[in-house]
């Protein structure tokens, strides 16, 4: 009997001038969205393939051990056509130096500051918006309007359980929004496909499913929410009024009011300790390092521009070399150490911001949207977990490029950190562009693991959310129908 | 007959269930905005003050000797204004610190840290709740104005009378306008006195003549959305179709369409990066100095004496003034570029009716990014108005040699500019002026004629549609 009703209502549904008008919106609206959202990704993997090969160039042009200074960059992700999460909002380079450790921050000052007067954009926003609504109307005139109608009582009037005709309804209901999600879907894989810079790779192909799978879920929770909706009120136009009501309130209240709460109940800590913190730390090492220093005698040195915009020695005369010497083994020494202290304010202060993030998530998972958009830049790689990962392995990548150097000078005592000739070299020196480059075959390379698994963890919470949202909302739509007055 | 239409139609949306729900909603709002504002007023204004008044008790210092005047580094904080409270114009996302001395102005920066791993939200204003929420109401309250009456049955009784349509029309639109009259209203001084009885805020008159404006501002927008439902009212003949399309058509007007800008923003031209910044300054310095030669012998010689044979004083003045100049050509122009780029993508995104909104109010409240632009023009014009001065007192200095330019070793060694002390009251500080209402308005005429031409349109055609529509 569930299998008729549903059929019944599927085919329904599916004939209906909203359902019709809905469906040719979403696939106008990914046409046209996602080629801009493919050729920005596009730019986007260009740029990175000109800053690594910059980087690369430079690194050929070393002289000095002192001057590998690379700057590692993010890889863009694909699936950030699909949900641009924080993308815009990180940096996505880190430069390695002595006296720095390289943490999450802000990207870097905005190219163009001014373009913060615009929204995010992404594909995302189709499915939330658009397809939100469309279940939502789909599903508000499933019970009160066959009441309305005088069908419901005759539905009823048969041997049928309460709970069977719910499930029917949900399962066409389900049925029936399937049917653009997957078209979108499709449609939307297809363009990204065209285009001939991108490429999937299968943990890549693994997180679409999965956000698809995500999209059902969804879209299943709004269409309970619609279901609770339409069993509460006894008119039709009531329970649509209701269920746009509740849902303007889960679109446009409750994500920004949980940060704007967020910001209240967790504020930051004020700019002027953390600086006034970084200060102190670089006074003490600006005093360690003059306390320790050697004096500067009769030196003469002569520099020339190297790789990565820093300087390499070329003549130096015999004090010159004992003195540089001395003071680039300190600078290295006590920055690194330095660099340990410096880190730690900087990530407690990082703390601070993730706490105040993970509040107003947790403040956030109120309404399905929220819970939705999280899941959906967590899977696509665009999420906190992801830069995160980044950065733990920009961190160990330095570690191993302080030790390659450490080791191939000496513990930074030796003259090729600095100068790349010896003293009898020096009284013979070539032509400028003829200095000798290091021969850097041995130094360790950068590799970013994408890891799937990481990211999978952190969309677990919110999943387990979404179908917990699932099961209330038809446990309460269940308990509304069953006292439900039929006639 | 039109008082009896809007009489009968004012009473029947207000005692709705849909009337109430919204009316909760639309007083919780603004109050929040009021609640919100505040707090972010009262923190930004503590640190405005205190920010100006460190910058300048150390210009005070530096009066002491002019020459350190001309080069001391002023940093300029945008002024919180109460306006925001109206149209914040994402201020919190704008560059809002400006460094410059004399010679130069630096690329506004975003001073302060904000929690960058939160994903961006629209600060809740006045123009946020209206352009997302009311509009919303508006089509809620008139999807079934036309369509709804004749399922009903009412409009062909109705239309049995002595009446001609328009009045109909009339009738309707002025009962919907009515209707959400009463929560923006409602809301509008339930937010005005949370602000006002704080204390903190001042509002000026001229602030109250641009709150009104905004004010008749959004009724125009509102009005826009009432008269969208009425003409898809009465094209269809299910009020659950036109309830669809108009959904439809609100997401695409409201959300859909805003967020195309960032996107139109980048594919009209690439975005000017610092990279490029810094690499073309570089190359404009290096093309100076290697014809350094050209504004004079030993140009490029700084010796400690000014009067030495190595030293040629004019020479490096005019060197170091193309400097100067070269520089700041390409700041300008990098500055230019990034505005334009941005000011391209949302001249698209004006095909909805809430961007010219938006536009509108913050041109009105004298916010958001023509603010700084405008900021930025003054802060041009003070510094000019600060040479001028220090041209002025130092060409009452026998000691110094006159030569204004830019490089403060020079200053201090030779005498360039002159090293006597000034009275700091007579040196020009900073003040940044608001617009006046006539100025804002000339800025948001051509929004507001966007708007009523919009109406109007809408009218027409709510009209046309209206005339052939079958009212059985």
């Amino acid at each position: 009997m569930i299998w008729k009703i549903a059929k019944k209502e599927f085919l329904l549904n599916l004939m209906t001038f909203k359902f019709a008008v809905g469906t040719i919106v979403c696939m106008v609206l990914t046409a046209v969205f996602i080629p801009i959202l493919a050729k920005d990704y596009q730019q986007k993997l260009r740029t990175y393939n000109d800053n690594v090969a910059r980087n690369e160039a430079e690194l050929r042009k070393v002289k000095v051990y002192k001057n590998i200074t690379p700057t590692i960059y993010r890889p863009p992700s694909v699936l950030s056509v699909f949900s641009e999460g924080l993308e815009k909002q990180i940096a996505n380079s880190a430069k390695i130096e002595y006296d720095r450790i390289p943490e999450i921050s802000a990207a870097a000052g905005q190219e163009n500051p001014y373009q913060a007067i615009f929204p995010v954009f992404d594909a995302s926003l189709i499915f939330k918006i658009v397809i939100g609504v469309l279940a939502l109307l789909v599903a508000y005139d499933a019970i009160s309007a066959e009441r309305e109608r005088g069908t419901l009582k005759l539905m009823l009037s048969d041997t049928i359980a309460r709970h069977e005709v719910l499930l029917a309804k949900l399962l066409a209901g389900l049925l029936v929004l399937v049917v653009p999600t997957t078209i979108t879907f499709t449609i939307g894989l297809i363009i990204l496909l065209s285009f001939p810079m991108v490429d999937l790779t299968p943990s890549a192909w693994v997180r679409v499913g999965l956000m698809y799978l995500a999209s059902l879920l969804f879209i299943s929770a709004m269409y309970n929410l619609g279901l609770l909706v339409s069993c509460l009120t006894r008119r039709s136009a009531i329970s649509l009024v209701l269920g746009l009501f509740i849902w303007i309130v889960f679109v446009v209240v409750v994500p920004n009011g949980s940060i704007y709460l967020a910001e209240r109940v967790q504020p930051l800590e004020p700019e002027d300790k953390i600086d006034g913190q970084i200060k102190s730390l670089q006074q003490a090492y600006k005093s360690e390092f003059n306390k320790s220093k050697p004096r500067r005698t009769n030196t003469s040195v002569s520099d020339s521009s190297g790789a990565f915009g820093h300087f390499y020695s070329r003549k130096i005369n015999k004090e010159g070399l004992e003195y540089f010497k001395e003071i680039y083994r300190l600078e290295h020494t006590l920055g690194i150490k330095y660099a340990d202290k410096l880190w730690e304010v900087e990530h407690s202060y990082l703390n601070g911001l993730s706490k105040q993030k993970k509040l107003a998530h947790n403040l956030s998972r109120i309404s399905p949207i929220s819970l939705y958009e999280n899941l959906m830049s967590s899977l696509a790689g665009t999420g906190i977990a992801g830069f995160q990962s980044y950065i733990m392995s920009v961190k160990t990548y330095r570690d191993r490029l302080i030790d390659y150097v450490r080791f191939r000078t000496d513990g930074f005592s030796a003259t090729s950190l600095f100068t790349p000739f010896t003293i009898e070299q020096m009284e013979h020196l070539p032509n400028k562009s003829e200095d000798p480059s290091l021969d850097l075959r041995d130094l360790p390379r950068f590799t970013l693991k994408a890891d799937v698994v990481v990211d999978l963890r952190k969309a677990i919470p919110d999943l387990v959310l979404l179908i917990f949202a699932n099961v209330l909302f038809f446990a309460l739509a269940f308990v509304a129908f069953v006292r439900y007055d039929v006639r | 007959m039109i008082h009896q239409i809007v009489y009968k139609e004012v009473l029947e949306n207000v005692l709705s269930l849909r009337f109430c729900l919204f009316l909760l909603l639309a007083i919780l709002l603004f109050a929040a905005s009021g609640f919100v504002f505040l707090g972010r007023y009262r923190t930004q204004s503590q640190n405005y003050w205190k920010k100006t008044n460190e910058n300048l008790l150390a210009l005070q210092k530096e009066s002491d000797q002019l020459y350190k005047l001309a080069f001391y580094q002023q940093k300029i904080l945008r002024k919180p204004k109460p306006l925001t409270l109206c149209a914040e114009g994402f201020e919190k996302s704008l560059p809002n610190n400006f460094k410059f001395n004399i010679f130069s102005i630096h690329l506004p920066e975003i001073e302060g840290r904000s929690n960058f791993m939160l994903p961006h939200f629209s600060d809740i204003d006045w123009v946020f709740i209206v352009s997302l929420i009311l509009s919303f109401v508006a089509l809620v309250f008139t999807y079934d104005s036309i369509c709804g009456e004749r399922e009903r049955g009412t409009l062909r009784l109705m239309l049995s009378n002595a009446i001609p349509r328009y009045t109909v029309l009339l009738g309707k639109y002025l009962a919907a306008m009515l209707t959400l009259v009463i929560p923006l209203l409602i809301g509008l001084i339930v937010s005005l006195i949370i602000v006002v009885s704080s204390k903190d805020v001042a509002i000026d008159g001229a602030a109250w003549l641009k709150i009104l404006t905004i004010i008749l501002l959004s009724l125009l927008y509102l009005s826009v959305f009432v008269l969208l439902g009425v003409f898809f009212s009465s094209r269809l003949a299910h009020s659950a179709n036109c309830m669809v399309i108009l959904l439809l058509m609100w997401v695409g007007l409201v959300i859909l369409v805003p967020s195309l800008g960032r996107i139109i923003s980048d594919m009209s031209s690439q975005s000017p990066t610092q990279i490029e910044l810094q690499r073309k300054l570089a190359e404009v310095a290096a093309q100076i100095w290697d014809n350094a030669d050209k504004f004079g012998k030993n140009a490029s010689n700084m010796g400690t004496k000014p009067n030495s044979p190595g030293n040629n004083p004019p020479a490096r003045a005019r060197l170091k003034t193309a400097l100067t100049n070269a520089r700041n050509q390409v700041i300008e122009d990098h500055h230019g570029k990034m505005l334009a780029q941005v000011f391209t993508g949302r001249n698209f995104t004006c095909l909805s009716p809430v961007v010219i909104y938006q536009r509108a109010s913050e041109a009105m409240a004298g916010t958001g990014i023509n603010r700084c632009v405008n900021l930025y023009q003054q802060i041009q014009q003070h510094q000019a108005d600060l040479k001028q001065y220090i041209r002025g007192e130092d060409a009452e200095d026998p000691d110094s040699l006159h030569l204004i330019f830019d490089e403060e070793q020079c200053a201090y060694w030779w005498k360039a500019i002159s090293h006597k002390s000034v009275d700091f009251d007579t040196v020009p500080k900073f003040q940044e002026r608001d617009r006046a209402l006539g100025q804002s308005l000339k800025l948001a005429i051509w929004d507001i004629g966007l708007l009523a031409l919009l109406n109007l349109g809408l009218f027409a055609a709510s009209f046309l549609s209206f005339l052939r529509y079958d009212v059985r």
